[in-house]
């Protein structure tokens, strides 16, 4: 990365506009909201959407293709981040139409939610394109803090204020790993930006133990905030707590953003240090998915099962990054048909981020638009006759979990598709059936909420109204969910662009 | 005697490792937060004596950054924590169990 002539400063900023947009935003929402003093705060989440949709113009005004190295090295802007930002940017629009619902049918509103929401985002955008350990560690804590608020803060509810503390103290701890192998990094490397510890680590220096302790340590906190198996415990709790707007939040972008970042580094350390590195990433996948399938279908509460759920996701995920490291992917670029092993992996990866965005969202947003104001829509044993009484949410419903399931024809199952005729050609073919196998176990507890909703019959008690402009919101999600499923090679084949396009 | 890199790093490991283990063993959450900030110090630590070792500023700069996001930490960990206390009347993390099953 380094011997890239710097653009002039000009361009820099032009490369930095969408991130000084959402950081410009999140600060103009704080003030409109201090200085127009209504009851009502819809124009704050107009505000926000407006920001958000201006930085995607932004981010589209350059065009694609090619990479642009900014702030001395610290940012490595290309179509890789630009993905990423766009996922991000999508995540936070749909959870400020939840957002928003929510606050209208409780009556409570919580003003300062907007900029967090716009600081955390900027915090993703920063963790996509960080190409120095002091990016990814802003990044990380720009999103985490505000997150920590996101799900701590209703207040008056002790709940989301245990979510959210839990959260920050399990978190604060895993940033201290995160650091701590940080610093060993840089002491192995002598220089934070990645590609110091590329030259260190390819001119072999001696003391490469301090390496892999370090790198081990920076995994311990990334496997926190990807929620990997054993790092996972806070998850159901937080998700349980957390208000279900800000858990279907944390369940897509900030998982996204966790790969996003993860991806990058274990390409960075993979070549020099495959001997510790992959057989390490392996157990770990192959524990994650297992462990998150497994807990998932002794769950009662939707959003616990949900929780376990997005557990399970990482290790299908972290699959696609054992692939995307594995020796036949060969990302040092050596071989023809390692590039092309690699790359249908990278693919596989963008799409399955983007997927499982979409159809978690939308559950997310049927679980948040059935909540009332100081109850949320969590048991679901209540769910029955849904069908019946909400038809519209029961059906979003019901796509999102065939398609968290991976059954065709919904996005999910294409997702899993990807994944795991690219790990196949990556001739890791017992991976591929640890991961088939443990699709199969979790269609039941998927099947189970859909069961459920259709075919029990309705009691007292079910939950009985729904937010309509969720639940529309959700509805669109649902529609993309089929769509994509449907036709999912222009998608796939930009992921697949954007693979071609870089070296990490 | 001269201070050496792994005086430096010795102390570091020592520290983090105190910050490591009181978090795990005490169950008073104020004490919880302070254990964390330990460990961060003990990353400051290692972040400037590499930092000299190389002779290189940049580990100076993530030290300065460190403080700025630890303080931020522990203002938002302590302002939920006050809300849970006015609730709950405990800062006792085995006491905070409306979320388990």
């Amino acid at each position: 990365m380094n011997g890239f002539i710097a653009p002039a400063i000009g361009d820099q900023i032009g490369v930095l506009l969408p991130y000084l947009i959402v950081a410009g935003g999140g600060l103009l929402v704080m003030l409109v909201d201090a200085l127009v003093r209504t009851k009502r705060k819809d124009h704050l989440s107009f505000l926000t959407m407006a920001v958000l949709l201006l930085s995607v113009l932004a981010q589209m005004r350059g065009g694609f293709g090619g990479e642009s190295v900014v702030l001395s090295g610290m940012l490595t802007v290309g179509d890789y981040s630009r993905y990423f930002n766009f996922l991000f940017v999508g995540c936070a629009v749909l959870t400020t139409v939840f957002a928003g619902a929510a606050f209208e049918r409780s009556g409570r509103q919580r003003p300062e939610f907007f900029p967090l929401l716009l600081f955390c985002v900027l915090g993703m955008m920063v963790l996509a394109a960080a190409s120095d350990l002091l990016t990814v560690f802003l990044g990380i804590e720009t999103m985490s803090l505000s997150l920590y608020v996101l799900a701590g803060g209703v207040r008056g509810n002790v709940r989301s204020a245990e979510a959210g503390f839990k959260y920050l103290l399990l978190g604060g701890f895993a940033s201290a790993f995160l650091l701590m192998g940080m610093a060993l990094l840089y002491g192995f490397s002598g220089g934070t930006a990645f590609s110091d510890i590329a030259r260190a680590l390819a001119a072999g220096a001696s003391d490469r133990g301090l390496a892999v302790l370090g790198g081990g340590l920076m995994l311990i906190g990334f496997g926190f905030k990807v929620a990997m198996v054993p790092f996972h415990m806070w998850t159901p709790d937080v998700y349980d707590g957390a208000p279900a707007y800000v858990s279907g939040f944390m369940a897509t972008a900030v998982k996204a953003a966790g790969f996003a970042i993860l991806a990058r580094f274990a390409c960075l350390m993979q070549p020099q240090l495959a001997f510790s590195w992959y057989p390490v990433l392996v157990g770990l996948a192959i524990v994650t998915m297992s462990v998150g399938n497994l807990v998932a279908l002794a769950q009662n509460n939707i959003k616990r099962l949900l929780a376990w759920s997005s557990i399970a996701h990482a290790g299908y995920l972290l699959v696609g990054i054992v692939t995307l490291i594995s020796p036949a992917a060969g990302n040092s670029g050596q071989m023809m048909l390692g590039r092309e092993v690699g790359e249908s992996a990278g693919a596989a990866l963008l799409f399955y981020l983007l997927a499982y965005s979409l159809m978690n969202l939308a559950a997310f947003g049927i679980v948040g638009a059935l909540s009332k104001a100081d109850k949320e829509a969590d048991e679901i044993e209540r769910y029955a006759g849904l069908s019946r009484r909400k038809p519209l949410a029961a059906a979003v419903l019901a796509i999102a979990m065939l398609s968290l399931a991976g059954i065709p024809p919904m996005v999910g199952f294409m997702s899993k598709f990807y994944l795991f005729s690219a790990v196949v050609r990556a001739g890791l073919v017992p991976l591929a059936i640890v991961g088939v196998i443990n699709s199969l176990v979790s269609v039941y507890y998927y099947l189970r909420v859909i069961v459920v909703m259709y075919m029990k019959q309705p009691e007292d008690g079910g939950y009985d109204s729904a937010d309509t402009v969720a639940v529309s919101a959700a509805a669109v999600l649902a529609g993309l969910v089929l769509l994509l499923g449907v036709m999912p090679d222009s998608v796939h084949r930009a992921a697949q662009e954007i693979f071609r396009q870089i070296t990490f | 005697m001269v201070v050496t890199l792994n005086h430096c790093l010795l102390l570091a490991a020592g520290i983090f490792v105190v910050g490591m283990t009181g978090f795990v063993v005490r169950r008073n959450a104020l004490v919880m937060l302070m254990c964390i900030e330990l460990m961060l110090s003990a990353v400051n630590i290692v972040f400037a004596a590499f930092s000299r070792q190389n002779g290189d500023a940049s580990g100076h700069v993530f030290v300065l950054m460190n403080f700025a996001v630890a303080a931020a930490e522990a203002a938002i960990g302590l302002a939920i924590l006050v809300e849970i206390y006015r609730r709950r009347r405990t800062v006792d993390v085995d006491e905070l169990k409306s979320l388990m099953e």
